[in-house]
Order: C-alpha cells, then structure tokens, then sequence
C-alpha cells in the first residue's frame, strides 16, 4: 500500500491509485487525484459530477449507473469522457474518493 | 516434516483435480527455454524467475512428487517437492495469481505446446479453495454467483439502462423505430454483453444497436443471462464457470434463438465458445455461440451494411485481445472490419496468434496487489503501439480496453492527431469504428437470416 500527499493530508492509496481512507478525502484532495488523472483544474462541471458521486456513494455504499450519473447531473456521455479522459469509472470515481470498481474495469 | 492442513488439502485436491491436458503440460516440459523470449513479464524484467517454465515449474515440482516415480523416490534429483508449508502456497500465490495473465503466448511458441493456461488455471482454483484468492477476484466471483453478472447491477437498472440507451440511440439517429429489445421470443439472436457496458461505457451497445437496426436484424437482449463475462474462467473454478454458461444457455433456450452472439470480450466469447464443454455445460437445442465480429463481417461483405471510412479519418491500430486470437482463431474478422471502416488502418508488430497481452487479462485488471508489476511489463506493448504512429488503439474486448488505457497512461503514450498537435492514444473497439463509419441511407432493410456458414 503506498501513500499519497495532498497539501499537508498523507492517504493511504492502493496500488491503482484510489484511496483508502474515505473520511479523509476534501477538495483539496480531489483537486489533487485528478492531476494523476490528467486534469489540472477542476472547473464547476467538474465538481459537479465529483460531488454528485460523493454524495452517491456516501448514500447507497456502491459507484451510481452510468445512466444515473447522466441523467442526475444532466451531462451527456460524451461530456463526461471530456471532463474525465479515463471515464466514469477509473477517471471521475477515483477522483471523487471512491475505492476501485471491480472486475472488468 | 509435518504438513499444515491447508498443504496436505491442497495436495489433496490437486491429485484429484488434475486433468489428463494439465498432467500433459506438467509432464512434458523440457526446460529448452524457449518460452522466455515469448513472457512480456520476462522480456521486461530479464529475471529468470519469471521464465513461465520457471513459473511452472513451482507447482510442476508438486505433480513430481505425487505422481512421477523419479520424485517419489530420488525427489532431490529431479527436483520434486511436496507442498507442506504454508509459505509455499504464499509463493504459488504470488506467481500464479500475480506473474501471469494466462495470456498462452508461451504456449504456442512451445515445442510442446506446454499450455501454461491451464496450469493457472488449475493452482487458482486449489488456492482459492484454500481461501488465499486475491480479494478483488473473490469480489467478482461472488457477484457473479448471487447476482448473476460481475458487476452485481440490479435487473432494474439493467433494464432502465436499456430503456435509456434506446432513446440515446433514437435521438442521435433522429430515428423513432430503434429499440433495444427484451426478451423477444423468436429473435434470431441473443446479444449478451459485458456488465461494463452497462455500467460504466454504454458506448459499445449503443454503436452495435445502431448498427443491429440499421442492418434490420431480429435481434434482442435477455431479462436474465446477460452476461457473457466469466471469472469461472479466470478462477479456474468449473462450478462457476459452468454457473454462467447455463444462464445465458437457459435464456437462449427460453427465447428460441438460433444464435448467441457474444459481444467484444475476449474471454467472454472464449468461455461460451470452447470452454462451455470442458465445464460440462449442456446444450439440448444446438444454439450457436457467434462472436459479434463474425456478425458485423459477414453484415459488411453481403452488402447489408455500407461503410464510409472517410468517417474514421485518422491512423488505427489493432490490438488482438489473446482470448479471440490465440485461444479462438478470430483475427482476421476484425481486420476485415477495421479495413473497410477506417482509412488508415496499421499493424503491430509482432500480431494476431503473436500478439502480446494488453498486460490486463486473467483478471489482472481485478487484483489491485499486483498492478506495480503489471504497469511495469505494460513497456512491450506500449512500444508496439508507439511504433504504428496509430491515434487509437482498437480492439474487441472491454478487459483489453481498460488494459491498454493503463499501458498508454503508463507509458504517456502520444499520437500526432495533426501537424504539431499530439494527443494521449485513445482506445476504441470494433462496433465503436463500424458504427461511426455507417451510411445510414444505404442501408438494406430485408431482414438477414442467420449465415450458415458461421
């Protein structure tokens, strides 16, 4: 297990990168997975989706449905991959804290 | 010395379970070496323990001891071994489950055909009967038993993602008359997917919808047996993979389909395909097991589809996913496709039956513990794709996909899009290019029946 430094937060991280202390995860933090995730900024869109998730996953414990993520925060598929070149599982979810999806992804 | 319970069980079992090919690829191995140069985990590291004869050999010494006269007598000589610790199912562990993908490239550069596949397969089960199967894995497994799909997605977001998709596709083609349907008795053929495309990257169903309607074809998705991902393959456990082949078999049944048409995944296909019978999985009407790349080439060479290429402008490679090229002999159905889809299309050397592993199969792409390694031996491929120059990466498998999007990031992989501009290389799959060069008006509306010839 490796760690990763977010300001002055050390998380702990597994070996794909997504954390491992949710309780720990803040915008600072999110500012600073995506930067491994090939975002340098995070625009209002972008906090738009990761919040959305966040809120998704502090509420049922699993990543939301594609189709759910685009119907809630009303952006397009296309969209999405435009905000976050890796997609919604390994770019955006990772960003927002969550732990890896499993299986084929 | 005294056995823990754990060996002696796995000792056990081993004896019990091996088959007459696994005894064949333990007995027949002749330590030449040859296999080295084939193992992109050896090519990279250059570290003699990770020769899959090497590999092998750690739980070769086993079958010696049990079953070899030399190693059950003078086992110092021939290097036999008797599980006995726990340390050492640790180390079967470590190799079995973390340096190998199963990916067969040894296998058929080996004199003997040694198939190192089926020795995973086999050291995976006895481990994760021992519980030391990696979490992640045991994960995909157990969704796949209760729920019946890897990604343990609720029939009604299964379904309410179909409705979706439906209208997604309905908008982007202006067309009213698309549907995805369900349970539709009397289709012709059953598509069953990957629950990644419904989850996470619909964008695949929705390019074979497109071109399933635009070719006119009777086609639909089961409420059950959906998926036609399988980790009784990756597990080496029979009972699972068993588990899933009758649950699209059952719905195929149910609906009266002729065919099964098995969306792009590798292993996938390679489980409904060859591995069903091994796992004693029995069909009473003969329903054909089709890989959706035999469908789309023979909708494009009867003219029942028409594609532009001007529409795929830029340079592609292929990326020949080992479960359909080595262990399914599919490699020329999607080059046939990619030709005619895409203006530009490029090889990579080595290809097709020499193709190396995306670095992600086996289910590597499940057991988090080993990804330093994997991105590690991502090097080889991500110089055969550096060297075609190719803006995207094809190719007809989802596990593939999420591979070759760690090798490119990894490797920082980058493509001239245009003079002076570079860009990350994007993945894409077969469907995805054929539906983006599809010309909607030219389209035939007399409906295919199945090919006999598939």
């Amino acid at each position: 297990m490796a760690s990763f430094q977010a300001g002055n937060i050390t998380l702990e991280i597994d070996e794909d990168g997504f954390i491992q202390e949710p309780d720990k995860w803040n915008d600072e933090v999110a500012a600073a997975l995506a930067k491994t995730e090939g975002v340098e900024t995070l625009t209002e869109d972008h906090w738009k989706l990761v919040n959305y998730l966040r809120d998704y996953y502090l509420q049922f414990g699993v990543a939301p449905m594609i189709r759910k993520l685009c119907k809630d925060t009303g952006f397009k598929l296309n969209q999405i991959y435009e905000l976050f070149p890796s997609g919604p599982a390994k770019g955006a979810c990772k960003v927002a804290g969550l732990p890896k999806p499993t299986g084929c992804v | 010395m005294k056995s823990t319970d754990r060996a002696k069980r796995f000792s056990e079992n081993f004896k019990q379970r091996i088959t007459r090919q696994q005894a064949l690829a333990l007995a027949a191995c002749a330590h030449c070496g040859i296999c080295a140069d084939s193992c992109h985990y050896y090519k990279v590291t250059g570290d003699p323990k990770m020769t899959p004869a090497y590999k092998a050999d750690r739980i070769r010494r086993v079958f010696k001891r049990q079953f070899d006269w030399t190693g059950r007598f003078i086992p110092w000589w021939v290097g036999a071994e008797a599980v006995s610790e726990d340390e050492q199912l640790e180390e079967l562990k470590e190799i079995f489950f973390g340096c190998c993908t199963g990916c067969r490239r040894c296998t058929i550069n080996c004199p003997f055909g040694v198939d190192m596949a089926g020795l995973v397969s086999l050291t995976r089960s006895l481990l994760i009967d021992e519980n030391m199967g990696p979490t992640g894995l045991i994960k995909v497994m157990r969704d796949q038993w209760t729920t019946g799909n890897q990604m343990a997605i609720s029939d009604q977001d299964y379904l309410e993602t179909l409705r979706w998709l439906q209208e997604e596709v309905r908008e982007e083609l202006d067309d009213p008359g698309v549907t995805i349907p369900v349970d539709k008795k009397g289709a012709d053929f059953l598509y069953i997917v990957n629950p990644r495309e419904i989850k996470y990257a619909p964008m695949s169903l929705m390019a074979a919808t497109k071109i399933f309607h635009s070719a006119g074809l009777n086609w639909t998705m089961g409420s059950k047996g959906w998926d036609n991902t399988n980790y009784g393959l990756f597990s080496g456990k029979a009972d699972l993979g068993r588990h899933m082949c009758n649950l699209a078999f059952t719905q195929a049944k149910i609906l009266g389909v002729k065919q099964l048409v098995v969306s792009e995944c590798g292993h996938g296909f390679r489980s409904m395909k060859w591995e069903a019978p091994i796992w004693g999985v029995k069909v009473e009407t003969p329903i054909q097991v089709v890989s959706v790349l035999q469908l789309l080439a023979e909708l494009i060479s009867r003219g029942i589809i028409a594609l532009d290429p001007r529409r795929n402008p830029l340079p592609v490679t292929y990326h020949d996913p080992c479960s359909l090229s080595r262990s399914s002999g599919l490699t020329e159905e999607p080059r046939y496709c990619l030709r005619r889809a895409c203006l530009d299309f490029r090889e990579m050397t080595p290809n097709r039956i020499n193709s190396y592993c995306c670095t992600g199969g086996g289910g590597a792409l499940s057991m988090t513990e080993y990804t330093p390694l994997r991105l590690r031996v991502t090097r080889i491929k991500a110089s055969q794709i550096a060297a075609t120059g190719a803006v995207s990466v094809v190719t007809s498998c989802h596990n593939c996909a999420d591979g070759l999007a760690d090798v490119i990031k990894a490797n920082k992989l980058t493509a001239e899009v245009e003079p002076g501009v570079h860009r990350p290389v994007t993945v894409r799959t077969v469907c995805d290019c054929v539906a983006n060069a599809l010309i909607l008006d030219s389209v035939s509306k007399q409906p295919l029946e199945p090919s006999k010839k598939l």
